[in-house]
């Protein structure tokens, strides 16, 4: 069975979105993403949502789900991940046979959460890493590692930066483009060394919803079908004293499953464009190394500017290069327009973590 | 594609209020147990997925990366998913998923809660379980949602507080059989109804517990399970349905997501009649009432009927036809929330493979049903498993299962050992949006404004610019309300927020009430007032008792209370059409929040070795017995290999001085995000033949650069309060 990507929607992303509630951002995101997969809400047996209790504000905040999708009474259930981890569970649900069509939204609403550093300590453990610093500590030691390890160096990793920035010019949809130089980068200010302010993504605001469904319904209603041919999933250690700071192990397992399953032996070659998660430029590097990309110079890598570019999303964030990928591989993408028929989408939950997803998005469908 | 799924091993911790054990070593003693049971180690695992409720019980945000490592998923596929109160059975719903979808072929399912850091009581995480706007200000809690429910199903049912008390008395009964059970307990329905009341009709002993424990299961494919079990048990079908989280729009007496789910996993099943086909019930039993409010909905009888029948005859005894909870359930083994689910899951596999021991239930069982529900009373989440052929004999440990055969120490108190408090600064300016505007203009002039749904034919409140039932049709227009309407449903509560008593004799009545001329079932939660408690009745006319218009603010407090109100509704009582508010830069507003919880962790087992250490200038590890890898910090478990690690035996002193640089960053900012006058380095600190290290600050003198390998030494702390207080000094 093949499952494709029928329709996508999004509203945002900005800095703010003062005046709509999260529920309207998303009820628009919902009617894009209907309207373009072709499909009405009876067609749609149920839908995954990604989030976070406290970045939603809400304990549970899985009860706040139904209503704006339009899916009240519906099954529906929670992935708190980034977006790809959602959207894997939904291809897994329809593999069973036992769903058509599925919806998988995320949304956030960054501009409302008023201490994010604050929070994000509060993900560490409170025994041994919860440090009275900004948690960007553990980027900072993780970077250091990185650079010690492997062939980057300092200025790689702003070079990452001026790339996605200047794409993100042409992204109508990414607030943070810009003619960045790689001095501008280094020089700006420490935040946790060898980490500077410009190597973090800025957040933003905005919801994400895709509709995907089986093959047979996809090309029959879909205006454009995308196919999934692979996803994967992996997580490394939880215990930051004990892995290895200087690879993204969740990468590598999350990419061996789709690969696997996309019938790709050598990504490089086969894949046109990869969407990979940025929100700290170094990572940018590392996701790529794991993805088996290391030493190939001439890949596409964020070709929309990323989450440097377009923002950290949170959840959302994967749903957002998702949403990239899909309108690049339907040349839908405007001034960001390249030539592509297969893309790799990849998403990261940030620090502290190394929980990551992947996806392999095609036009046509392809592995068995 | 659409592979057969079984049950093939399960295990868990003891069930208690507090747990010594960090949220890990919970999972972690769960997960082993589950391995043993199945005869596996974590290399035949293929993916890991993780069930969790509110991230504000353990005190952790993302706690499902927290939980990685003692659920099993170091350098394996996971992934947590949740449905509030109904995760427990929801978390085997995904494991079927990563095995019925053909991608895995065995899948360790973990569900772990620790609701004891939460202070001033875990209830209080559930003050944000509300609307911001529209509830959270009139301090509800989840005793008062639950008590809502209680007196809704009591008045359509008839049922009295008697006849529901049967069901704790029952079930903490068979808990007495539970080697898990937290509040096992033999008492009578009398003994339930003289229970201190804590919010009507909802007594002391009509409530489960809270709790900290996990549980773990392991599914796999027919293959695997054939190869492995004598008995496998199969889940047959699995159904979950989502209602809308405007709970004041619907009536409380029955659950039909909960029946809608049920509906789906009986197709999958091929169960034709529940009351019929299916041996052995285990609905969640939070409270009482909900054990037959679920069963109405378990047995798609709205009448309530056929749960009448059976309660009266006594079919729901464990002896009986129609075993009620066999384990002891919520109430009587507690409630972890989302391991309470997969405990009823776990008791499913245990009675269709003949392994419960002195809970096997009399008739021979070969179908179950497990239940668990939860959010805004709005999901439910079914499963069905069954058993092949005649009901097996083989011998298991857990016939026999005793108490102290299962992880997880309780204590009395947090503050007798190593602990460290935290109180998260979390604040939030939630945008309103263009409904919620409209409905808090309205308040502040002293109007229930909604907005009309042009295809539903009703009016929605608080008002949505979109119809959630119908297509999400934008909403036609805005319109102030009557003030005057009828209560649904009440409770007279005694107790606040976070579970603290009310000031002696002080009564807080909480209604439901059904605002005039908006439409069936319609309605809004406030309180009521001018009246005496044992005056209030359900279909009472109210009407509402506004503050003064200079004291309104745009609030849903600017409502004071409903009062009685004897007049009937008045049909020249309608909607007035009004220009809604333009939304521009100053009308735009937002609703400030803070989630006022705090948390006190223990240290945990190895960590309480660890911090004993520290304070005397030591660092200790721990050796794993199978790997041999000497773990630091200390574990009492190998996250590689989920080997046991025994955290005396195997604890093993380490140079505090042999340390070396790893990494190390300077940090420019606090945790708030603010800049520090004084950049602090912290360090991540490794030691020779150690597998870890240890991050902490280090503490430099003038003129010192620190370069990664430069040799280091811990700093004796002279007290011990949290990761703050580890420092290192360049040798």
């Amino acid at each position: 069975m093949g499952v494709a990507v029928m329709g996508v929607g999004i509203c945002g992303f900005t800095p703010t979105s003062t005046g709509l509630s999260y529920r309207e951002i998303i009820v628009k995101a919902a009617k894009m993403a209907y309207e373009d997969a072709g499909v009405s809400l009876d067609q749609i047996d149920g839908a995954v949502s990604v989030e976070e209790d406290f970045i939603s504000g809400y304990s549970i905040a899985d009860e706040y789900v139904p209503d704006q999708l339009g899916m009240v009474l519906k099954p529906i259930y929670t992935i708190p991940g980034d977006f790809l981890h959602g959207l894997s569970s939904a291809v897994m649900q329809i593999e069973t046979g036992a769903f058509k069509v599925v919806v998988v939204q995320s949304y956030s609403k960054a501009s409302n959460m008023l201490s994010k550093d604050e929070l994000l300590r509060f993900a560490f453990d409170p025994v041994y890493n919860r440090l009275g610093v900004s948690p960007h500590w553990a980027a900072g030691i993780e970077m250091r590692s990185f650079l010690a390890d492997s062939e980057y160096s300092l200025d790689d990793v702003a070079e990452v930066v001026v790339k996605n920035k200047a794409n993100a010019i042409f992204n109508t949809n990414a607030p943070y483009g810009g003619d960045w130089k790689s001095r501008d980068v280094l020089e700006s200010r420490p935040v946790a060394t060898p980490i500077t302010e410009a190597m973090i993504a800025r957040h933003a605001d905005g919801a994400v919803v895709v509709v995907l469904g089986i093959d047979e319904i996809a090309r029959e209603y879909s205006r454009k079908p995308v196919y999934i041919t692979g996803t994967g999933w992996g997580s490394g250690n939880s215990i930051l004293e004990r892995r290895d700071q200087a690879d993204s192990i969740g990468t590598r397992i999350a990419a061996e499953r789709a690969y696997a399953e996309a019938g790709i032996a050598d990504p490089a070659r086969e894949i046109d464009a990869f969407f990979i998660s940025d929100i700290y430029a170094h990572r940018e590097l590392m996701h790529a190394q794991a993805l088996g990309l290391g030493g190939h110079d001439s890949v596409i890598i964020n070709p929309n500017g990323g989450a440097l570019g377009g923002g950290d999303l949170f959840e959302a964030t994967g749903g957002a290069r998702l949403y990239e990928a899909v309108t690049q591989l339907r040349g839908e993408a405007g001034a960001c327009q390249i030539q592509a028929k297969r893309a790799l989408v990849h998403g990261w939950r940030g620090i502290p973590t190394d929980s990551c997803a992947v996806a392999i998005l095609d036009t046509e469908r392809r592995a068995s | 594609m659409s592979q057969r799924v079984a049950v093939i091993g399960a295990g868990m911790t003891k069930f208690v209020r507090r747990a010594q054990d960090s949220p890990g070593e919970l999972a972690a003693q769960a997960v082993q147990m589950a391995l043993d049971d199945a005869g596996m180690t974590i290399d035949d695992i293929d993916a890991v997925c993780l069930g969790t409720a509110p991230d504000a019980f353990d005190g952790v945000h993302m706690k499902g990366e927290h939980l990685i490592a003692g659920a099993g998923g170091t350098n394996k596929p996971y992934m947590r998913h949740y449905v509030g109160g109904g995760t427990g059975v929801m978390s085997p719903i995904h494991g079927w998923m990563h095995v019925a979808s053909g991608k895995f072929d065995t899948c360790l399912v973990v569900t772990e809660e620790k609701m004891s850091p939460c202070n001033p009581h875990p209830a209080g995480a559930f003050l944000t379980i509300f609307d911001r706007v529209t509830e959270q200000p009139l301090e509800l809690t989840l005793i008062h949602i639950f008590a809502l429910e209680m007196a809704r199903f009591m008045h359509v049912y008839g049922y009295t507080e008697r006849d529901i008390a049967w069901v704790s008395a029952n079930n903490k009964r068979n808990a007495l059989d539970h080697p898990a059970a937290q509040i096992a307990q033999n008492i009578t329905v009398d003994d339930v109804m003289a229970s201190t009341l804590l919010s009507w009709p909802v007594k002391r002993l009509d409530i489960s517990p809270t709790s900290d424990a996990a549980v773990a299961i392991i599914m796999s494919n027919e293959r695997v399970a054939r190869a492995r079990k004598s008995c496998p048990v199969f889940v047959d079908g699995v159904g979950y349905r989502l209602d809308t989280a405007y709970w004041c729009t619907r009536d409380l007496a029955y659950p039909r997501y909960v029946a809608m789910a049920a509906q789906d996993a009986y197709k999958m099943a091929g169960v034709v009649d529940p009351a019929r086909d299916i041996d052995i019930f285990e609905p969640y039993d939070p409270f009482d009432y909900k054990a037959l409010h679920h069963m109405n909905g378990l047995l798609l009888d709205k009448t309530g009927r056929t749960v009448r029948e059976l309660l009266e005859s006594g079919a729901f005894e464990r002896n009986g036809s129609h075993p009620l909870c066999p384990s002891g359930g919520a109430l009587g083994v507690g409630n972890p929330i989302a391991a309470t689910g997969l405990m009823k899951i776990a008791e499913l596999y245990f009675q269709l493979s003949g392994q419960a021991g002195a809970r096997q239930v009399a008739k021979k069982a070969h179908r179950g049903v497990a239940q668990a529900w939860g959010d805004l009373m709005q999901v439910g989440t079914v499963v069905v498993m069954s058993s092949e052929g005649s009901q097996p004999t083989f011998q298991s440990a857990w016939q026999s299962m005793e108490r102290e055969d299962l992880g997880g120490t309780g204590i009395k108190n947090v503050e007798d050992g190593p602990h460290v408090c935290d109180e998260p600064e979390l604040s939030y300016a939630w945008d309103n949006g263009e409904g919620i505007t409209n409905y808090l203009d309205g308040l502040k002039k002293g109007k229930i404004r909604a907005s009309y749904d042009r295809d539903g034919g009703r009016m929605m409140i608080p008002p949505r610019t979109f119809s959630e039932i119908y297509d999400l049709s934008p909403a036609g227009g805005y319109f102030d309300m009557p003030d005057t309407g009828t209560v649904m449903t009440y409770t007279l509560s005694h107790v606040n927020w976070d579970s603290s008593p009310l000031p002696d004799g002080k009564i807080n009545i909480f209604a439901v009430i059904a605002v005039d001329a908006a439409g069936p079932n319609m309605g809004l939660v406030h309180m009521l007032g001018e009246v005496k408690p044992e005056d209030v009745k359900i279909g009472m006319r109210v009407r509402a008792v506004w503050k003064k218009a200079k004291d309104r603010e745009g609030a849903i407090t600017d409502i004071l209370y409903f009062k009685p109100n004897n007049a009937e509704p008045d049909s020249a009582l309608f909607p007035t059409p009004i220009k809604p508010v333009e939304i521009n830069a100053v009308t735009a507003g937002q609703k400030c929040a803070r989630i006022p919880l705090t948390y006190k962790y223990t240290a945990g087992v190895a960590g309480k070795a660890f911090c004993e250490a520290l304070l005397e200038g030591r660092i200790v590890g721990t050796r794993s017995p199978r790997t041999e890898r000497l773990l630091v910090p200390p574990s009492i478990y190998d996250e590689i290999g989920m080997d046991a690690v025994d955290h005396e035996e195997q604890l093993v002193d380490i140079d505090p001085n042999s340390g070396f640089l790893e990494s190390f960053t300077t940090v420019h900012e606090d945790r708030s995000g603010e800049m520090l006058d004084q950049p602090l380095v912290i360090a991540q600190v490794r030691f020779p033949d150690v597998d870890g290290s240890i991050f902490g600050k280090l503490v430099l003198d003038a003129g010192d650069a620190p370069v990664i390998g430069a040799a280091v030494g811990l700093v004796k702390p002279a007290s011990w309060s949290g990761p703050d207080d580890v420092s290192f000094k360049l040798l």
